[in-house]
């Protein structure tokens, strides 16, 4: 579905003596429809850049991102436009994601309109379709942002988000500043709509808790790299790369979760080695 | 345990707004105990925050409090501002949510935290520095001669969390609230704030305010569960966490992705107008017929474990 | 809050007065500003409210048809302005990148002209009539504006709403129109009520400075008339003091308005006030 092939995002910083920062420094992966690719690391590390590199909102220096057959990062800024109902992203902070002058129902029909869905009374029915399908009512229609909670205001993204029935997202920390209660509300709302449409998926979080209940496969990421990629249950069980075992160690220290397993020996070449089937390490760090 | 530091008896504090007033703490009773840390865990709007902030004194002058807060015995709400602005910083201090604004951006670290040591210990000048750089480096920030003479912006999360708890530690108080020192922060971070935490709090009273559980099983000897401006749960963390008593922790706890991410069904009720009889009846999986119109009291439900619900009553 | 409530009233009421009297100057004026109406230098009277200036035309006729020529230099103007700088405070500020530096650079050169000395320079040798003057006016006033709104733009075209809407294939020329220029608009709107007053008062310079259009009444030439026709000299106030009062007036009003929008008009700010 999505293949990612040495991205790279450079930027340069500065105001006198300009530095280049590598925020995404050759990244490879795939993500197969319907299926959530976890992607951790610490704040700084590059993972909100590469989520909107791969829809590029960022315009990713170098690397490819290939969408279902069509290279995205060649596309003209016309086709990109034709494309990007395909892909779309929901953001941490849901209250900032919304235009504070609108009310949610224009929210939520803006990206009908744009693409010229429907006719008037067919944009209306599925306007409430879609409000009831995140869990909200029609009386939240007629609401501003500020009028609804952290929570509230999240859902109405999914609504705006899914109203164009993507088959790929990246979710950029959906849940960072909700209350625990939220978050469960809306992490099993938006596994269950993913699974009903059949979503493939980016999810982006430090939340290793939350990262292992959301994704298939994670992937860790250090300094701009991928350093560690592999199902779920094997990353976080039996995690090789040295930073990866810190992050779990911090994370599960009182949840009970099992110690990390050793990891054979690998040798130290700059290179990502497979440790297991799909597990794959990058290996100089060691 | 040893001796009551801080006792909160039958606080209320009402915040009058267009709609009607907000009830964010609803006749609160709470004993620290000194050298102990509880943890006040509760979720947005639970009125948490409110009654750290009542402790300090530091709410809207318009706002309704009622009730008793004693501190070694002396009620500090009934003291003169001089009075409590003494115990404010000298004895009881704070650590602020790191949200990018609780340190002053145009001013260097090691000169804020110098400030608050001269304001409380009288140091000047040369002594005051040092005694900031010292306190920079038991917070574990590397290089701290240097960083006390940077400014803010760079400064990382973690690192001004740690200079946050440094200015609380500035005059060695004996009683700590800390508000949300985690939020924000991502594991790893958090996790070595957790650890710092841990070693500060040793031979001192902690009211740790938290909406993280974990944080609150690391650190904490009790746990107090708000919701809704009410205390609805209270004991040693142990048996609060494995084994909860009331339906509302039990909730929060399953809504955990790593125990089953079961979400409670429902939201919050409104602090203006909250529900007559239990406040969690609304919302509650397990509610008998008076739980709608009766309003439960704190009942033992184990050792020194206490829960506010009809099932124990 | 009453009190500002009651001067946005008061100052939006003064304001459609003012209008008022320049929309209907033909029917309220009781002569032609520009004949002889009775004998010159006449103290006022009956026929002659303000009495009559040394060429005998009639004060109060001129003062309500001056209306005329002060409102359109001053919201021609700031429409003129207005427009201009939000479109291209929008646009560089969107975009960013080498249109937003072309923009800014050019601006840089042209603030470290003075206004009022470049508008004199232009006047001087283009002698416009009064809406070529508020164009220029316009244009000129404009450039300010320009740097306050890109620099709001700036803010707003990294938002995560505007991300989002581009992620789901909005079209630039849509998300401008409709979600930055709504956010935009309060400060255009604030923007817009003080350039009006400022050119306002940069037309009655003009006037009195003699840069004024000659087939126009307006307050300026009024002043100018009467301050070197002997109107100081031989004290005759009503000559002098009328134009006076007439422009303090709408330029306190609109200080008042654009004063008490400021507040009402932002949404957040109705929250913060509960």
């Amino acid at each position: 579905m999505i293949d990612v092939c040495d991205l790279k995002t450079y930027y340069s910083t500065g105001f006198l003596c300009r530095t280049e920062v590598r925020a995404v420094d050759g990244v490879s992966f795939g993500i197969k429809k319907g299926e959530t690719l976890g992607l951790v690391g610490e704040s700084g590390c590059g993972k909100t850049t590469l989520g909107r590199s791969l829809l590029r909102l960022i315009e990713p220096t170098g690397g490819r991102v290939v969408f279902d057959g069509t290279n995205i990062t060649a596309l003209s800024r016309k086709d990109l436009r034709r494309f990007r109902p395909r892909m779309q992203m929901i953001f941490q902070d849901a209250y900032a994601s919304l235009n504070p002058r609108m009310r949610v129902r224009e929210s939520i029909t803006e990206p009908l309109r744009i693409h010229g869905l429907e006719d008037r009374a067919g944009i209306g029915r599925r306007v409430r379709e879609l409000i009831e399908m995140v869990g909200l009512n029609e009386e939240h229609l007629n609401r501003r942002p500020y009028e609804l909670s952290g929570g509230q205001n999240q859902r109405v993204v999914l609504a705006r988000v899914l109203a164009l029935e993507p088959e790929f997202i990246v979710a950029d920390e959906p849940t960072a500043g909700l209350d625990v209660s939220v978050q469960a509300q809306i992490l099993t709302l938006f596994r269950d709509l993913g699974r009903d449409y059949h979503t493939a998926c980016l999810y982006i979080s430090h939340d290793l808790g939350v990262v292992r209940a959301m994704s298939d496969r994670v992937a860790v990421m250090l300094k701009g790299r991928i350093v560690e990629i592999g199902p779920t249950a094997d990353v976080l069980d039996r995690p090789c790369h040295s930073y990866t075992r810190r992050l779990v160690a911090a994370s599960s220290a009182d949840r009970g979760f099992s110690r990390p397993a050793p990891c054979p020996a690998l040798p130290g070449s700059p290179v990502m080695v497979e440790v297991q089937s799909g597990h794959w390490v990058e290996a100089a760090a060691r | 345990m040893g001796d009551a530091l801080l006792c909160v008896r039958g606080l209320k504090v009402g915040f009058p707004t267009v709609d009607g007033v907000v009830k964010a703490s609803n006749a609160v009773d709470l004993t620290i105990q000194a050298g102990e840390t509880l943890a006040l865990l509760g979720e947005t709007g639970s009125g948490k925050t409110v009654l750290g902030m009542a402790i300090l004194r530091l709410l809207q002058p318009n706002t309704r409090i009622e009730g008793e807060i004693l501190y070694r015995g002396r009620d500090l709400l009934s003291l003169p501002q001089e009075e409590m602005q003494k115990i404010r910083g000298r004895e009881i201090a704070v650590v602020l949510q790191n949200s990018g604004t609780s340190l002053n951006p145009v001013l260097r670290v090691g000169d804020q935290i110098a400030e608050a040591i001269t304001l409380h210990r009288g140091l000047k000048g040369a002594e005051a520095e040092a005694a900031a750089v010292e306190l920079l480096e038991r917070v574990r920030i590397a290089d701290p001669a240097r960083m006390a003479r940077e400014y803010p912006h760079r400064f990382s999360g973690g690192m001004r969390e740690r200079a946050l708890i440094a200015l609380a530690l500035a005059c060695s108080p004996s009683f700590l609230i800390a508000d949300e020192p985690t939020r924000g922060l991502d594991a790893v971070t958090k996790h070595e704030i957790l650890a710092l935490f841990s070693e500060i709090n040793r031979g001192r009273s902690v009211l740790f305010i938290t909406h993280d559980i974990e944080a609150a099983a690391t650190l904490a000897t009790r746990v107090a569960v708000m919701y809704a401006g009410e205390i609805v749960e209270i004991g040693p963390v142990d048996a609060v966490l494995s084994s909860p008593a009331h339906p509302y922790t039990r909730g929060l706890l399953e809504s955990l992705p790593a125990r089953g991410m079961r979400p409670i069904p429902g939201s919050a009720p409104s602090l203006i107008a909250p529900p007559s009889g239990c406040r969690f009846f609304p919302r509650c999986p397990c509610s008998v017929g008076r739980c709608e119109t009766e309003h439960p009291g704190l009942v033992p439900v184990g050792p020194g474990h206490c829960a506010r619900c009809m099932l124990y009553d | 809050m009453p009190g500002r409530n009651a001067a946005l009233y008061l100052s939006l009421g003064v304001v459609l007065v003012y209008c008022a009297v320049a929309l209907f100057a033909p029917v309220i004026a009781p002569f032609d500003p520009f004949v002889i109406s009775g004998p010159p230098l006449a103290p006022p009277d009956a026929a002659h409210l303000l009495g009559t200036n040394d060429l005998a035309q009639d004060i109060f006729s001129r003062l309500i048809w001056g209306t005329r020529a002060t409102l359109i230099l001053g919201f021609l103007g700031a429409v003129v302005s207005v427009v201009m700088g939000t479109t291209v405070g929008i646009v560089a500020g969107y975009y960013g990148g080498r249109i937003d530096e072309a923009v800014m650079r050019f601006l840089d050169v042209m603030m470290t002209i003075p206004f009022f000395p470049l508008l004199l320079v232009l006047t001087i040798f283009l002698r416009p009539g009064i809406y070529v003057t508020a164009v220029i006016m316009g244009l000129l006033g404009g450039l300010g504006s320009v740097r306050i709104i890109r620099s709001q733009v700036l803010s707003l075209a990294v938002a995560d709403f505007v991300v989002g809407t581009k992620a789901l294939g909005a079209r630039d020329g849509y998300i401008m129109a409709r979600h930055i220029l709504p956010n935009v608009l309060p400060l255009v709107g604030v923007k817009f009520v003080t350039s009006a007053q400022h050119f306002m008062l940069v037309g009655i310079g003009l006037g009195f400075l003699g840069m004024g259009d000659p087939n126009v009444v307006d307050w300026g030439q009024m002043i100018e008339r009467a301050s070197k026709n002997g109107g100081i000299v031989l004290g005759l106030w009503w000559w002098l003091i009328p134009p006076g009062l007439a422009v303090t007036g709408i330029s306190l009003a609109l200080a008042w308005f654009a004063y008490a929008c400021e507040e009402r008009i932002n949404p957040r700010f109705q929250v913060m006030r509960v």
